[in-house]
């Protein structure tokens, strides 16, 4: 026993050779199957179904009625000429490319300036995480609270904003907040408010993490901070300010709370976004058909939208190596 | 090109109870295109030191100059040095020629101009045909070429380099430490290397600071640090295998002076030079030391002790040997087949023998 010769197994203690106990730990070939099965129906249940559902029912044209009764019929994709044609759902596709820009880029862009400027220029971290909080808290209010918060706020007669303005001596007269063409923009500054954060989260735990070997070195390269910010900073975060986006952009396509909210898409349907549309015809109405063909114009339209920005990103990340 | 002189520097982080001194009342002069080398274990100070140089760190008191230009508070951008880091710190979303001409692209040098000196830099550190690379796809090696060359791309007062071997393999190690004597060689630039590791830093630099805990120990050439060493702590950490450090009462035998070993039968004459400094010195307990390589196996040796461990280590051995409580090494000849409990004899040239005072662990010549 105490003489081992390495390769003569003659010579390996008995423990070496021992049978191994034929006792599965797992006893039935059965758990792997219902594990595996218990995600594979939650996600049949919640995800796949109702997307078939859905549209099933864009190729009918059931209504409230109908679909408690049963009776809807295949009426092929009228329902989408319907959509596509309709002069509200046009209008609401400008309202959705207007706050794609001004709100969605905008809070990712205010929302990095922030970050960035929070990060360059203050030093403490007690400061830093203070100040953090206090910019955080807006998105940890509730939608509806924000837009009944907000609809006191941008009040046209006695409300705050339009009061600051007048004693700041911005403005001469009374800015109608809620009146056509100028309520989509009401909504934008609400959510603005509500979500700069989230970019601003991003962002800041992205430059966080960014390497602090490469600072030192372009210091000692001889870069002032605006070539250091504009050269290196923003290109190494060009990552994670496109994910700020696509969340945003996520975000934007599924917006109804604020709208439903501060204005309920009026004054006269100015201030409609395509999903408050679908959940105006579908719930408010019973078009459960033309809803759901909205939904998956909706899907269709964000869908192409984030594979390419998706294309994108891979085409970049993979040219610098990380993919 | 400049000398670099660093006047009782000290560095303090934190303040309180909590303060450490990460480096005490340094003195160093690094002579105009001369090559020296920071080498110390980890936390003795040495890169706090480099960071101070580069600016990258406040000095707490003492002075830095280049030539005779004071640049204890000038921002890095300012010192006009180039330093190369231990991460190698590329930017990760320039190319690499990008990366070899951005210390030119701030200075506002024409585009022109920027593309011709990264050829000349990567021609002379053979990275040419990954120019148009980015640094995530580069091996290690080509990483720390580009890092090197970003750095010698303009003409600095001082280069620094920041443990830029420690992430490399030992094959890739000898090639770089070959290029960078070269470059040395060619460029004649003042550069000051810093490094854990002694092969590196003997192999490179034409001087060498010896660093331990916050204190510069000693510093010289190789002969000096192998031959003279300050103290036991440099007689320790220069030289593998280490030094074999033995305390000893020294006994007076007519004018020659014995040191006789207190914990074993062993017995360490002294050259006569020697004999008289431990003389003046003065004390009955010393500290001797001698190289492992300074040990000659020979019958008729005066030093016996009994094998405990022969490791053969391929182009020589270590000799792990015994004399009663008394365990040092020697390196012999790899054909050596002393085993285990076999006694051997050594003998040794009194001249290797090293006598440090016991407290202050300074060497007494």
């Amino acid at each position: 026993m105490s003489d081992i010769v390495r390769g003569d197994p003659s010579t390996y203690p008995d423990w070496f050779s021992r049978k191994k106990s034929t006792t599965p730990l797992i006893v039935s070939r059965w758990v792997p199957a219902i594990l595996v099965g218990i995600p594979v129906f939650v996600l049949l249940a919640i995800v796949i179904y109702p997307t078939v559902w859905m549209f099933y029912h864009s190729l009918r044209d059931t209504n409230i009625q109908g679909l408690f009764m049963g009776n809807h019929e295949y009426i092929g994709f009228q329902n989408y000429a319907t959509v596509v044609g309709s002069e509200r759902f046009q209008d609401s596709l400008v309202h959705l490319a207007q706050y794609l820009t001004f709100g969605a880029c905008l809070q990712v862009i205010i929302g990095t300036a922030l970050a960035l400027t929070l990060y360059e220029f203050v030093k403490s971290n007690a400061a830093r995480t203070v100040i953090l909080i206090i910019l955080v808290l807006p998105m940890m209010l509730p939608p509806s609270i924000v837009g009944v918060l907000w609809r006191f706020l941008l009040t046209p007669s006695n409300g705050a904003v339009n009061q600051a303005l007048l004693s700041l001596g911005l403005i001469d007269a009374h800015i109608e907040w809620f009146n056509a063409g100028v309520s989509l923009w009401s909504i934008i500054i609400a959510d603005c408010w509500n979500w700069v954060a989230l970019p601003l989260l991003i962002v800041y735990s992205g430059r966080v993490s960014l390497p602090p070997a490469v600072y030192e070195a372009a210091r000692v390269d001889g870069a002032n901070q605006w070539k250091v910010m504009r050269r290196i900073t923003l290109p190494m975060l060009k990552e994670v300010i496109a994910i700020a986006f696509i969340l945003r952009f996520t975000d934007a396509f599924k917006f109804v709370d604020l709208v439903y909210v501060m204005t309920s898409g009026g004054p006269a349907q100015t201030s409609e976004l395509p999903t408050y549309i679908a959940f105006q015809r579908g719930i408010r109405e019973f078009a459960i058909g033309e809803a759901a063909a909205y939904a998956i114009i909706i899907f269709a339209i964000s869908a192409v939208l984030i594979t390419l920005f998706l294309k994108y990103m891979k085409r970049v990340m993979k040219a610098q190596g990380l993919a | 090109m400049a000398h670099v002189a660093l006047k009782n520097v000290n560095k303090i982080y934190g303040s309180g109870t909590r303060a450490v001194h990460a480096v005490q009342d340094l003195n160093l002069d690094v002579e105009s295109g001369e090559f020296v080398a920071l080498l110390g274990p980890s936390g003795c100070g040495k890169t706090s030191t480099l960071r101070m140089i580069v600016g990258l760190e406040s000095i707490s008191s003492g002075d830095i100059f280049f030539d005779d230009r004071r640049v204890s508070d000038l921002e890095p951008q300012d010192r006009n040095v180039a330093m190369a880091f231990e991460t190698y710190a590329l930017y990760p979303n320039f190319t690499v020629w990008e990366n070899l001409a951005f210390p030119l692209e701030v200075r506002g040098v024409s585009e022109v101009e920027q593309r011709q000196r990264a050829n000349e830099i990567a021609e002379l550190l053979h990275i040419t045909p990954i120019l148009d690379q980015y640094p995530p796809n580069l091996s290690g090696g080509q990483q720390q070429r580009v890092s090197l060359g970003r750095a010698l791309i303009r003409d600095p007062s001082v280069f620094i380099l920041d443990e830029v071997m420690s992430h490399l393999d030992a094959h890739l190690k000898f090639q770089m430490l070959f290029d960078l004597k070269r470059l040395h060689r060619d460029l004649k630039r003042t550069m000051v290397y810093v490094t854990h590791d002694q092969v590196e830093a003997l192999a490179l630099a034409d001087r060498v600071a010896v660093m331990s805990n916050a204190v510069l120990q000693q510093v010289g050439d190789r002969n000096t640090l192998y031959n003279r060493p300050a103290n036991v702590f440099v007689a320790d950490f220069i030289g593998e295998p280490p030094t074999n450090f033995f305390t000893v009462e020294p006994a007076q035998n007519g004018d020659s002076i014995k040191m006789i070993v207190t914990n074993a039968d062993l017995t360490f004459a002294l050259t006569e030079q020697t004999a008289a400094a431990v003389k003046v010195h003065g004390g009955n307990r010393f500290t001797v030391g001698i190289r492992p390589q300074n040990l000659h196996l020979d019958d008729k040796g005066d030093l016996q002790a009994e094998v405990l461990i022969n490791e053969y280590l391929g182009e020589r051995s270590i000799l792990s040997v015994a004399n009663s409580q008394a365990k040092f090494r020697a390196l012999v000849s790899p054909d050596v087949t002393a085993g285990p409990h076999s006694s051997v004899r050594f003998s040794y040239d009194p001249a290797d023998v090293l006598v440090f005072d016991e407290k202050t662990e300074a060497l007494i010549v």
